[in-house]
């Protein structure tokens, strides 16, 4: 089960607002590569793992991933707030803003709601963990391009520990991988399915 | 307002929190190594002294941590996603 703490696992401090911005940035948030598609991605690939040692990187992964859902939020949150009406037509964020105000809404920068389609769940234990890994490094390329369209240092901050992140659990699924081969017959990996199939593996 | 106090202390706990669950992420992949799991209780012990003091200056970190027994301190403002609680 989730426990939550009540406390951002990085700090956010943006002293200024700029709904712009909050609208590329929400991509992390409810786009094809963001954390809400990673951490539903990882906690329910879980599920089909034959190996504890991925079972937990899966768990323990997907958690950080709401932990980081959260923090683009509060990036989103602090970036909308005490807006002007004619902050609101600068920022051309009227069409966001039509429809939820500055409420927080997992959405795409091109408008396109979250779709669980961005999500793969193939119970194949080399599948799952190769779209993680590619997973991992488009989350990345969302956070280099977020970076190059962003100025501000306060945000820029909290974006580079994300994007750091994305790097670092890309090198546990790099393990993860390694660590389902070695179950396997290394003539073979494809022989059968450790997900789903009994007695998958080296004999 | 925010007093150096609070703020180091969560600054504090922020950075053992990163270097356990960096710990938590290796010993996942690799659980029979010893150096790493030595080193994970030793944040941990560190981990409770911070968590400790934080939740008996600054506020309650989870539900089960609500120290005071005569106010919820839990839905105390601000909330992590506000300027003043970072």
């Amino acid at each position: 089960m989730w426990n939550y703490e009540k406390k951002l696992q990085y700090p956010v401090k943006i002293k200024t607002p700029n709904p712009k911005l909050a609208q590329i940035i929400i991509s992390q948030l409810g786009g094809p590569d963001g954390e809400l598609a990673a951490s539903m991605r990882y906690l329910h690939q879980r599920y089909a793992m034959p190996y504890k040692e991925i079972t937990g990187i899966l768990t323990d992964v997907g958690t950080e991933e709401l932990a980081h859902l959260e923090m683009v939020a509060a990036i989103l949150y602090q970036l909308t707030r005490n807006l002007s009406e004619d902050q609101i037509k600068q920022g051309g964020f009227e069409t966001y803003f039509v429809d939820h105000t500055t409420g927080i809404y997992p959405i795409a920068a091109s408008g396109v709601p979250f779709d669980m389609k961005y999500v793969g769940i193939k119970g194949d234990t080399i599948a799952d963990l190769q779209e993680d890994l590619a997973a991992e490094q488009k989350a990345r390329v969302t956070y280099d391009n977020i970076l190059r369209l962003c100025d501000d240092p306060d945000v820029r901050d909290p974006i580079k520990f994300l994007r750091e992140r994305e790097i670092v659990h890309a090198q546990r699924f790099g393990d993860a991988l390694r660590i389902a081969q070695d179950h396997l017959d290394s003539r073979n990996f494809y022989a059968c399915n450790p997900s789903f199939d009994k007695a998958c593996g080296k004999k | 307002m925010e007093n150096n106090n609070s703020k180091s202390c969560l600054a504090r706990l922020r950075a053992i929190d990163f270097a356990l669950y960096e710990t938590v992420l290796y010993l996942d992949a690799y659980p029979d190594n010893a150096e790493a799991l030595a080193y994970y209780h030793r944040m941990l012990t560190q981990r409770k002294a911070l968590v400790a003091e934080y939740e008996q200056n600054v506020g309650p970190l989870t539900v089960c941590g609500n120290v005071s027994t005569t106010g919820w301190d839990w839905i105390k403002n601000p909330w992590p996603w506000e300027y003043e609680a970072n």
